[in-house]
């Protein structure tokens, strides 16, 4: 272990270069991120309550998972050259599937006789959207979301081959920071990822509301027939599927 | 730029430099596709990294799957090892796959064997997740019925338990082997093996299209192809959920 | 149905000729894996059944993670593979260190190496020997000194160099490395070993006097320094003096008077007990393709495989055929 040990000293001795190469692998994660959000989310949410267009919303995931991000990145260097930019919209396409799923099952799947009910008491379909289908689908929506962010951290490392920098860039070039230097940025990105699925789990815990509140562990969340025999049939969902 | 030309060995020998030819415009434009170069480089590259990254999913799913039916059955028994168990497939799922491959290195080396155990970590949350979720839908009339048939714990869970699972257990062998495909790219920054180091070297050709767009869309065919294949094993495997709803 | 009402003989017929479908869809697949596997690796499968090497136990040949080493990888070995030795190659390891370390490691039993980077890299000495021949002694003698030793060293020298576009070239006045220092702020787009090697930005600080205000570095895999100096996105290019991309011409290199790049002839580094082992026809076998390997040869094949895109073990066997080392 002595290679583990001479990485915790790198680490230790290279703060402010492992903080700078952070900040630029958060800068790249959120600019795709935010971008990913703002095309995936509303169509998907839209889709979903009008419950439209759901082969290509559902499938689209999979599609997705199915995209190796190495190769995307090399198309998009391809296509853009390299840069910030070109890896930028590599990790859009592999977020924007995810997103946009777990948009669409989130609302689509809200129990129907609620959502009678609530007809029934003369809601709107705004109303219903907002008061109802959107509070109920917020637990797989956030998972949707919880899981492209984690997704996008994680294949951002691989931005170093495309020039989009990041702690990738420690982690692929052995040559300059010798092998305690990739141990080192190894440890600090996987530290990162957990710290940032931690940080979410929070969030989603904070964010769902107390009703739908199960006890266990979030990832495996406790079993609701309906709900959960769609989600199943579409593959996804409280399942995060991510090829970085 | 010349340096002193080298000494060297006393070349006594005159240097013959055949012509090696030139490609056709296509490549030497660096366009998209070109299909002329990927046929005839088919045999030389293509085909022996589809055959390097099939065998390497097989292998990662195969052993992936034992692992994770095993745990499975035993969370199934001992409840409380769920989370503990899901928590530690959580976390190996969400280190980003170019850490995990470095992170192994200085216990397994540069071999296939590091690429294998990170491929496999990948599979365990997934196929452990599913193999339990499959369990426990099966309802309790149907295990009690199983046992009152007179069948032992391991007979209802043989024959009709994991039977009833099977969908489940398909449906997240298909993600898992989805994600192995796509992930075992990114091997190629630890060995020579699969479709990822044809990505690597095209990007170091000057970023040569052909080869890697090929890569990638051979990565996602075969990921494509095994999907549809489990479909098809499923359903082989469960004839009764052919007809009717599930 | 259910599998309680089900008959369960069919059942598990049905099951067993699922199971029975996949295994017969892997089977193949894994025996061409392990068939082709073998031939992607070059291993036995490609050695002559005579020759001086037939009898000899079996060598890992090893090669760095750039062109001309794959290159120089598929020279070695089918040439030894056809004196009859069985060869192994591992391709594309990596960077130096990386491929040190498997050579150390015993993981490979040699690799073609540049005698600057030796010294630079692995012994550490910062000192610049004048000429090619100094150059090789001291790496020779450091590579000894752990059990190691060198082949003869090739004609073909490559090192490092400093590119840029001629239009570019003229408007500021490029000649040689030292006036750089006339710029400000110019891109310099290089492997990210560039960063920090004795050979890379310290060194031009070290040598020449050219600071960071003059040029700001951008890291780049190697073998995008052409494109990002075509597409503007680098005004300078760290590459090597072999590679195919200047035999097309459009970049002019930087001529280096003070021999800051220093001299990287080519030779094996391998193990001291393996050539032992391996016997005298061995060396002799290495030594017969290195006599060949000049500056010429070496560009016309690098240019070969990154230009028009030919695979380095089908450039290898050509030129070995023309020069009947095959």
């Amino acid at each position: 272990m002595n290679d583990f040990t001479r990485a915790f000293s790198f680490i230790g001795s290279h703060q402010p270069l492992l903080w700078q190469k952070t900040a630029e692998h958060m800068e790249l994660s959120g600019a795709a991120l935010g971008i990913a959000t703002v095309i995936a989310l509303p169509l998907g949410l839209w889709l979903g309550h009008l419950r439209r267009g759901s082969f290509l919303a559902i499938n689209v995931s999979n599609v997705g998972r199915a995209l190796p991000s190495l190769a995307l990145i090399s198309i998009g260097m391809g296509l853009l050259g390299i840069g910030f930019w070109n890896v930028s919209v590599a990790l859009v396409v592999l977020a924007v599937p995810i997103m946009l799923t777990n948009a669409y099952v989130a609302i689509e799947q809200a129990d129907p006789d609620i959502v009678d009910a609530a007809r029934g008491m003369g809601m709107s379909g705004w109303q219903v959207f907002s008061r109802i289908k959107l509070p109920l689908g917020v637990p797989l929506l956030f998972a949707g979301i919880r899981t492209a962010t984690l997704y996008v951290i994680a294949t951002a490392t691989l931005a170093a081959v495309g020039g989009g920098g990041g702690l990738g860039e420690i982690i692929v070039n052995q040559a300059s920071y010798r092998f305690e230097g990739v141990l080192g940025a190894a440890l600090w990105v996987a530290a990162l990822a957990l710290v940032a699925d931690l940080g979410l789990a929070q969030l989603q815990r904070v964010l769902t509301p107390r009703g739908l509140r199960r006890p266990g562990h979030p990832r495996l969340l406790a079993i609701r027939p309906a709900a959960d025999a769609r989600a199943r049939s579409a593959n996804l969902a409280t399942a995060p599927g991510r090829p970085n | 730029m010349s340096v002193a030309a080298s000494p060297g060995p006393a070349a006594a020998a005159t240097t013959v430099i055949p012509n090696f030819g030139h490609a056709d415009s296509c490549v030497l434009h660096n366009r998209f596709f070109c299909w002329h170069w990927f046929t005839s480089h088919w045999n030389d590259t293509f085909a022996p990294a589809l055959v390097q990254h099939i065998v390497l999913t097989v292998i990662a799913v195969g052993i992936g799957f034992v692992v994770s039916l095993g745990l499975a059955l035993v969370a199934y028994r001992l409840h409380w090892l769920e989370r503990p168990i899901g928590w530690v497939a959580g976390w190996l799922y969400v280190i980003p796959s170019l850490a995990l491959f470095q992170l192994l290195v200085p216990i397994t080396g540069l071999t296939t064997t590091t690429a294998e155990i990170a491929l496999v970590s990948y599979t365990l949350l997934v196929l452990f997740r599913n193999v339990l979720i499959g369990l426990r839908d099966v309802s309790p009339d149907i295990r009690e019925a199983a046992r009152a048939m007179g069948m032992s714990r391991l007979q209802s869970l043989a024959r009709v338990e994991l039977p009833l699972a099977v969908p489940a257990i398909v449906a997240g062998l298909r993600i898992a082997t989805v994600t192995v495909v796509s992930l075992a790219t990114v091997a190629a920054f630890v060995i020579d093996r699969g479709l990822g180091p044809l990505i690597l070297r095209a990007i170091g050709q000057g970023l040569f299209k052909t080869e890697f767009v090929a890569a990638g869309a051979l990565a996602v065919a075969l990921a494509i192809t095994a999907d549809a294949l489990l479909v098809g094993a499923r359903w082989l495997l469960v004839p009764w959920t052919r007809r009717g709803p599930r | 149905m259910h599998p309680l009402s089900h008959e369960k003989a069919t059942a598990r017929l049905l099951r067993r000729i699922a199971a029975g479908t996949l295994a017969l869809a892997l089977v193949p697949g894994l025996l061409a894996a392990c068939g082709s596997s073998s031939k992607k690796s070059s291993g036995t499968g490609g050695a002559a059944s005579t020759g001086p090497g037939v009898h000899k136990p079996a060598v890992t040949l090893g090669a760095k993670n750039f062109t001309e080493e794959f290159v120089l990888g598929q020279l070695y070995t089918q040439a030894l593979q056809a004196k009859g030795y069985r060869i192994t190659l591992k391709n594309n390891i990596g960077s130096t260190e990386i491929v040190d370390k498997a050579l150390t490691s015993g993981q490979i039993d040699a690799y073609p190496e540049y005698t600057g980077t030796i010294l630079s890299e692995l012994a550490h000495q910062n000192t610049r020997p004048s000429t090619a021949a100094a150059t090789f002694a001291a790496a020779k003698a450091f590579e000894k000194s752990r059990g190691f030793t060198l082949t003869q060293m090739t004609p073909f020298i490559d090192t490092d160099a400093l590119a840029t576009k001629p239009p570019y070239a003229t408007q500021h006045g490029l000649g040689t490395v030292a006036d750089l220092k006339k710029l400000k702020g110019a891109i310099l787009g290089g492997p990210p070993e560039f960063q920090t090697r004795a050979q890379g930005l310290p060194g031009l600080k070290r040598v020449y006097g050219v600071t960071s205000s003059n040029i700001t570095f951008k890291p780049l895999s190697i073998g995008l320094q052409y494109q990002a100096l075509d597409g503007g996105q680098v005004q300078l290019a760290d590459v090597f003096t072999t590679d195919g991309q200047l035999s097309r011409g459009g970049y002019t290199l930087l001529k280096d008077p003070k021999n800051l790049f220093g001299f990287q002839n080519v030779a094996m580094v391998i193990s001291q007990k393996v050539l032992g082992r391996e016997g005298p026809a061995f060396l002799e076998t290495i030594d017969a393709v290195s006599v060949h390997l000049n500056d010429e040869a070496m560009r016309r094949m690098n240019a070969a495989v990154d230009l028009d895109k030919q695979s380095p073990a089908a450039v290898a066997h050509q030129f070995l055929q023309a020069n009947r080392l095959l």
